[in-house]
């Protein structure tokens, strides 16, 4: 291949860094109006009224509506919480206008923002399913617990991990153009193609007639599939005024509706045998997703313990529901399951990476932990067995590893068309929205490796509803979905070029070769543009269906992380030094980009294991992280070195998505490595100084 | 945010005249840097009717080193002017270093050194429009018994807020002077007390400085010679973040001997907090011999954490270590 399993430059790159891409958010139409979503800021309250005849007389604004009606109870912060809305000429108005509707609303006591709060004996109801649902029991606990009792070290702890945000730089929202006849919704979403049907049924319009666009977006991590509330609500404003609307959520909206990962709290208790095999898992783990399930996969998670029983129940709060968000669940299960073998590794004494291979029955994940246990420099660290002390000066370095899996896979049922003109440009259509991820630049670059052109001859259309059908960005499916379909359009697409230069050129279609910008036969050399000359006036086209074979990979996906940390003992301070990654990934496409998602998996992984949690205040039920001041997120001086190794030793020959395993067992790796640094065991996350303190103060 | 004039005065006198006498919300407020303002405006902590913008006054940006060797610092400099001034290195290390641990650089670049010591405070209670705190007029600190990781351990009650000002500590650990204009001409006072707590009575500010003042310099005096300095500030997040507790620690040395010094600490207290006693245990003692353990529970005499911020204790008893052994390397 020459084109992909290269370094390719994202083809927006430029577009995105001097602002000239236009985003959702960005959207200016003529005779737009701004709508802004009113909310209330605490669960469970009882509406007496709302009243926005004060906001209709604040000048610039259009119209308002309201949500909720008098004796209606708000159950949860969330979607619940919107009360109103308000439409207006400017931005500003809107602002003023959503600020003078007034509503008197009894807030209800107790909040139950808390899972403490909703199990209470005698607490009130989160919703008709209870307070606790979904629960599952599964192997045989009192078997697995007598293992453990006759086993030579034996673990009980207790692990926690919070809510945390998607936080997607551009919010959820959307503008819809829409003047009675016809709408194009301009839309932050991860589905381009399903979110057209949804707005047909919102505007009550035939699908022809509905356009989805999203030339760009700023993030999405789960959490945008559906139109929403705000895709609800806008629709409504669009169909009363019949003019252009834009809605789009603020941060503090976001934060409060946009959904989020679930928290967890996981009670375990694990054996091992003095070689340092385990004998046995128990976990019982209380999913917080607020009035969702919340995630977590079933025990045991990655490892295999001789034997394994688990209960897992979803506990509700009056909060918000999780969404999807990286690998859903997986990033607490790696925290749990990778402190648990980690703890029963220093417990028997064992190095910690031996202790893991010795209970991981499949390769590729010994061969994962090797390449990142090099890279880091796990042979050289004095503290392979257990944790490590402070030097004279209050300092500790340590080493920590943490695994991942994922399923690869993709799915039929999607299509992209490839035309060659006769003036030599080729274009490469499908749905597929770009996340940010890189669907833009393979979308050209598959084409141009089967033309043997550059990507930039090759011009990718993607995100829009109009072009043939993609898949939604979900489960790390869109590449192994979307890849082969665009290969065999480009395929077919070349074929019709082949027959018709067959035709001109009296050789057989078979005997043409596309390499290097030219197309060449025996006795014939034209350069591309030349040979689409013969085209006459009439361009080719190929579509592109899903051909499972061209997939070649599916199956599980691995992945191993470690990270090096300096713990400052005297404050708490936990510096994080390196990480590094391995990922397996079938057939790169592009390297440049596959290097920066694991990049940013082990970033998202670090900010959620040193800074992210949602903090509620129980008895006033508000949200106190409600912005980006509050809710910190990692910056630049977070980041540490990164090194990323592509595993070029995954035998998959076809196309594999693993946009979410890295995500999965950063944060893992880093406390782990902080318990090796100091012995520190910091069993819930993030691992702020005042939970580093605690747990050092625990040590001694 | 509400719709406010901006007015323009040319020199102190007309700024002074166009300030409320009172503070309250809706009042005119001053602008300088904008970059606490904006965000309390954003927040609806205030819906002031204008905004007294200081930037077209003459002499109140500028760094001026004085024959004697002190420094007078004007209200407008900004932190990134303070941060690379080449007159703050040295004994005045301690300044530079808490300009430079301010925030971001584009924030450094526009705030000023009079807005970073009027900034208001960044508890999450007081900074929620939908939380009527003691600070905002209500009846209750929620901070008292509700998420308190980041509040006061020291001075706090009834209100628990600390200041955030990294400033301030620094300037206070050197001994500097707050000058301000008002109605009835010039007045000087040490920075230390310039500011309040809340158990004095003041719950609408922070400082003395009444409404219709204008914090127009702050001058540093001369460090004696000996003097050494630094400022340490722990950030949970060191991209961009304030004070979970921080150290500004001056040391005058002779020989090898302290002969006196400052600790003052940041992030812990509604006001820079000068551990006193830890300053007396200082004196006179070798560098070298300092008993730094003593020292931090010196400091720490008197800390009485609330439920979620015990951590400060230990957290800052090590940052005074650190600063200790930094100035005896």
């Amino acid at each position: 291949m020459k084109v992909l399993n290269t370094d390719i430059k994202r083809v927006d790159g430029p577009d995105k860094v001097t602002g000239r891409a236009v985003y959702t958010h960005d959207v200016r139409l003529p005779g737009m109006v701004y709508a802004r979503l009113v909310l209330h800021h605490t669960p469970r309250a009882l509406v007496e009224s709302i009243d926005v005849s004060a906001a209709n007389e604040v000048p610039g604004v259009v119209a308002t509506g309201v949500l909720h009606s008098e004796g209606e109870v708000l159950a949860y912060l969330g979607d619940d919480s919107a009360l109103a809305w308000v439409a207006a000429e400017t931005p500003e108005a809107a602002i003023e206008g959503a600020r003078a509707v007034r509503r008197t609303l009894t807030d209800l006591q107790p909040t139950l923002v808390t899972p403490k709060q909703s199990q209470l004996p005698g607490a009130p109801q989160v919703s008709s399913r209870g307070n606790t649902s979904g629960e599952s029991d599964d192997g045989n606990r009192e078997q697995v617990l007598a293992a453990i009792e006759g086993a030579d070290h034996r673990l009980e702890a207790e692990y926690e991990l919070p809510i945390q945000h998607h936080v997607c730089l551009e919010t959820h929202g959307h503008v819809v153009d829409y003047d009675g006849e016809r709408a194009t919704i301009y839309a932050s979403t991860q589905a381009v193609s399903s979110l057209a049907g949804e707005f047909t049924r919102l505007l009550d319009l035939p699908a022809d007639r509905v356009r989805i666009l999203t030339p760009v977006m700023g993030g999405g991590f789960g959490s945008k599939f559906g139109a929403g509330l705000e895709g609800a609500v806008v629709a409504t404003i669009a169909k009363q005024l019949v003019r252009p609307v834009h809605l789009m959520l603020d941060r503090p909206q976001e934060f409060q509706m946009a959904g989020n990962r679930s928290g967890s709290k996981a009670t375990a208790r694990a054996g091992c045998n003095a070689e340092g095999r385990m004998v046995g898992l128990d976990l019982e783990v209380n999913r917080y997703g607020g009035m969702g399930a919340g995630s977590f996969p079933k025990p045991p998670y990655i490892y295999a313990p001789e034997q394994t029983s688990s209960v897992l129940r979803s506990v509700h709060t009056a909060l918000d529901s999780n969404r999807a968000m990286r690998a859903p669940g997986h990033p607490q299960s790696s925290f749990v399951t990778e402190s648990i073998v980690d703890e029963l590794a220093a417990k028997a004494g064992v190095d910690s990476v031996a202790f893991r291979k010795l209970n991981l029955d499949d390769e590729v994940w010994h061969r994962h932990l090797d390449a990142v246990a090099e890279k880091i420099g796990w042979a050289q660290h004095p503290n392979r067995t257990g944790p490590g002390t402070p030097d004279a000066d209050g300092l500790a370095e340590g080493i920590g590893f943490g695994l991942a899996t994922w399923r690869a896979s993709g799915r039929p049922g999607y299509s992209a068309e490839v035309r060659i003109s006769p003036d030599g440009s080729v274009t490469s259509s499908t749905a597929v929205q770009d996340l940010g991820t890189g669907s833009r630049t393979y979308v050209a670059a598959i084409v141009a490796e089967e033309l043997g052109l550059t990507v930039a001859d090759v011009t990718p259309r993607v995100g829009d509803s109009d072009l043939p059908p993609s898949i939604g960005s979900g489960g790390s499916i869109t590449t192994g979905s979307m890849a082969p379909v665009i290969q065999v359009a480009a395929f077919e697409a070349r074929r019709a070029l082949e027959n018709r230069l067959s035709e001109q050129l009296g050789q057989e279609p078979d005997s043409f070769v596309f390499a290097d910008g030219k197309v060449t036969a025996p006795g014939i050399e034209l350069t591309f543009r030349e040979a689409c000359a013969m085209l006459g006036s009439q361009p080719v086209t190929g579509q592109g269906k899903f051909k499972a074979d061209l997939l070649g990979g599916g199956g599980r996906l691995h992945g191993a992380q470690a990270a090096r940390v300096r713990v400052d003992t005297l404050t708490g301070r936990v510096e994080l030094l390196h990480m590094a990654a391995i990922q397996d990934q079938g057939i790169p496409l592009n390297r440049l980009a596959l290097r920066s998602q694991i990049n940013g998996g082990m970033i998202g992984a670090l900010s959620y294991g040193m800074l992210e949690e949602r903090v509620m205040d129980p008895d006033l039920g508000l949200l106190l992280t409600h912005s980006m001041d509050n809710y910190k997120v990692a910056g630049t001086m977070e980041m540490p070195r990164m090194d990323v190794i592509l595993d070029d030793d995954d035998p998959r020959h076809g196309v594999v998505g693993m946009a979410e395993a890295p995500a999965i067992p950063g944060h893992a790796a880093i406390s782990n490595a902080i318990f090796n640094a100091c012995g520190a065991r910091l069993r819930s996350v993030p691992f702020t100084p005042d939970r580093v303190l605690a747990a050092l103060a625990e040590k001694v | 945010m509400n719709r406010f004039k901006i007015q323009k005065p040319r020199d102190l006198t007309e700024a002074v005249g166009l300030l409320p006498a009172e503070l309250g919300r809706g009042r005119a407020r001053i602008l300088a840097g904008g970059q606490d303002l904006l965000t309390e405006l954003k927040e609806n902590l205030d819906e002031p009717e204008s905004l007294v913008s200081l930037g077209d006054i003459q002499g109140l940006r500028a760094i001026e080193a004085r024959a004697d060797g002190s420094l007078i610092l004007g209200a407008l400099t900004t932190l990134d002017e303070l941060a690379n001034s080449e007159q703050l290195k040295g004994a005045f290390g301690v300044l530079s270093e808490a300009a430079a641990s301010v925030a971001s650089p584009q924030i450094r670049h526009v705030a000023t050194l009079g807005g970073n010591l009027n900034q208001r405070p960044r508890c999450w209670y007081f900074r929620n429009e939908n939380a009527p705190c003691l600070k905002k007029g209500g009846a209750t600190c929620f901070a008292e018994s509700g998420r308190n990781k980041y509040n006061a351990i020291l001075g706090g009650g009834p209100s628990y807020i600390v200041h955030p000002s990294d400033m301030a500590p620094a300037l206070v650990s050197l001994g500097a002077e707050a000058v301000l204009s008002g109605p009835e001409g010039e007045r000087r006072m040490p920075l230390e007390d310039y500011y309040t707590l809340p158990k004095d009575g003041n719950l609408e500010s922070e400082t003395v400085r009444k409404a219709n003042e204008v914090l127009t310099h702050v001058v540093v005096p001369a460090p004696p010679m000996g003097t050494r300095s630094t400022y340490l500030k722990f950030k949970e997040r060191a991209s961009y973040d304030f004070a979970l507790s921080s150290v500004a620690l001056v040391l005058t040395l002779d020989g090898d001997m302290v002969t006196g010094g400052r600790l003052v600490l940041g992030g812990v207290a509604p006001r820079p907090w000068r551990a006193k006693r830890a300053e007396l245990e200082l004196r006179n003692k070798p560098l070298a011999g300092i008993e730094i353990e003593k020292l931090g529970d010196l400091a720490l005499q008197g800390a009485a954490p609330l439920a979620e911020n015990g951590y400060k204790v230990p957290l800052t008893k090590g940052l005074i270590t650190r600063a200790i052994r930094h100035l005896q390397a």
